[in-house]
């Protein structure tokens, strides 16, 4: 007759002694093992008898009563949701996702970042600020003010894109900044709209400007600025709104 | 596992109040057997400060087919002493096993054994037992 393996004596020694109760299959086969060999139905008989003795053991009265409420001394039981909520778990939770969302803003600003983005959201600044009493009158299309850029400032291709050309001007001033340099600015009529024009980031080695293409938005404070760069100089539409405040604008370019 | 009513009742009073205490912490026992283990504990305990039971060298044979008959004659009290007089850890893992309440992971957990020491703790239990038994109520000679 075949042995057991030790593993498998081992535990057939400690076989449930209702075989419906095995835990896993290593004891399913253990015990499917130990019933072949002789001894092991002696073993089984046994433990049946001494477990149907034990179950007969009169319990007092006394310490029935130590367990009448059993279910109260029952260990905390933690579902999903408990655990979810747990004010460690909880915080863990709402930290990462606020370092989520900061991660993801970061991300898409460096996605929609554009060479001269900080002194675009400078601008957006002071277009907040500026009144428009603050603009020297100038009653025109937007379209015509670069000769007056280039004939009084001597301010070189400072043109209103196609875009916003046909828009009527309340006013116009023109500043110095100390990072942006010389900067235009303009007052429109519709929507209080506000048009700058301002010299773009240059190469600090080869001195060129740094160009891109199409249309870039930056968002801040409540304003949102659609930016444009030509021949090294950036002009910047700004409007106290959002992306759908001034995409009707870029979407049809006005011919003149 | 005291052999007293009254240090029984005590520890188990004692197990559900450091239950209790550990729930107000928000930290609750993390399963039923944690009880098990704390009131196993304070029982060891509390027998380690007590008279202690002189250790003889215990008789053992192979279980007998018998055996069964030779169970029927006993009393549930008899086996209840034998068991609380056998050495630690086998009155434990002799008492957890016969309780037919637990599988054999959940002994080891409760007892803070290995699987190979809870096995030989049950198969010795089972041969002395047996041996016992031959001395107390001799099976009937086969006819």
């Amino acid at each position: 007759m075949k042995r057991l393996s030790r593993g498998l004596r081992i535990l057939s020694d400690c076989a449930p002694i209702a075989n419906a109760k095995a835990p896993d299959r290593r004891m399913r086969t253990a015990v499917s093992r130990a019933k072949r060999l002789e001894g092991f139905a002696a073993q089984q008989s046994f433990d049946r008898a001494v477990a149907k003795l034990v179950q007969a053991t009169p319990v007092s009265p006394e310490i029935q009563e130590w367990f009448a409420n059993e279910k109260m001394a029952e260990g905390a039981k933690r579902n999903w949701k408990k655990t979810a909520f747990h004010p460690a778990i909880l915080a863990i939770g709402i930290a990462l996702a606020v370092i989520a969302v900061v991660a993801g803003i970061k991300f898409d600003e460096q996605m929609h970042a554009f060479p001269g983005t900080a002194t675009a959201k400078k601008l957006l600044n002071v277009a907040a600020m500026t009144r428009p009493s603050e603009f020297e009158p100038v009653q025109s299309e937007a379209g015509t003010l670069n000769d007056l850029f280039f004939m009084k400032y001597r301010l070189e291709h400072y043109d209103v894109p196609p875009e916003f050309s046909q828009q009527r001007t309340i006013g116009v001033r023109v500043f110095d900044d100390d990072e942006a340099g010389q900067v235009a600015q303009i007052g429109l009529a519709e929507k209080r709209m506000q048009l700058f024009l301002f010299p773009g980031r240059r190469d600090s080695k080869t001195g060129k400007a740094e160009d891109f293409q199409g249309w870039r938005y930056i968002q801040q404070e409540g304003w949102t600025g659609a930016v444009q760069a030509r021949k090294g100089v950036l002009f910047m539409a700004a409007v106290r709104g959002t992306k759908k405040d001034l995409a009707p604008y870029l979407a049809k370019p006005q011919l003149r | 596992m005291t052999g007293e009513a009254s240090k029984a009742q005590e520890i188990f009073q004692d197990t559900l109040r450091e239950a209790a205490f550990l729930a107000a912490n928000r930290e609750p026992p993390a399963d039923r057997y944690w009880f098990f283990r704390e009131a196993r504990w304070r029982c060891l305990d509390v027998v380690a400060h007590g008279v202690q039971p002189e250790q003889g060298a215990s008789e053992s044979t192979e279980v007998s087919p018998q055996a069964p008959e030779q169970i029927e004659q006993l009393e549930p009290e008899q086996l209840a002493i034998w068991i609380s007089a056998a050495p630690e850890p086998q009155r434990s893992a002799i008492a957890l096993y016969y309780l037919d309440e637990f599988n054999y992971r959940e002994m080891m957990a409760m007892l803070g054994l290995k699987l190979n020491e809870l096995a030989r703790a049950i198969a010795s239990g089972r041969r002395e037992l047996q041996a016992w038994l031959n001395a107390t109520v001799p099976a009937a000679a086969p006819e």
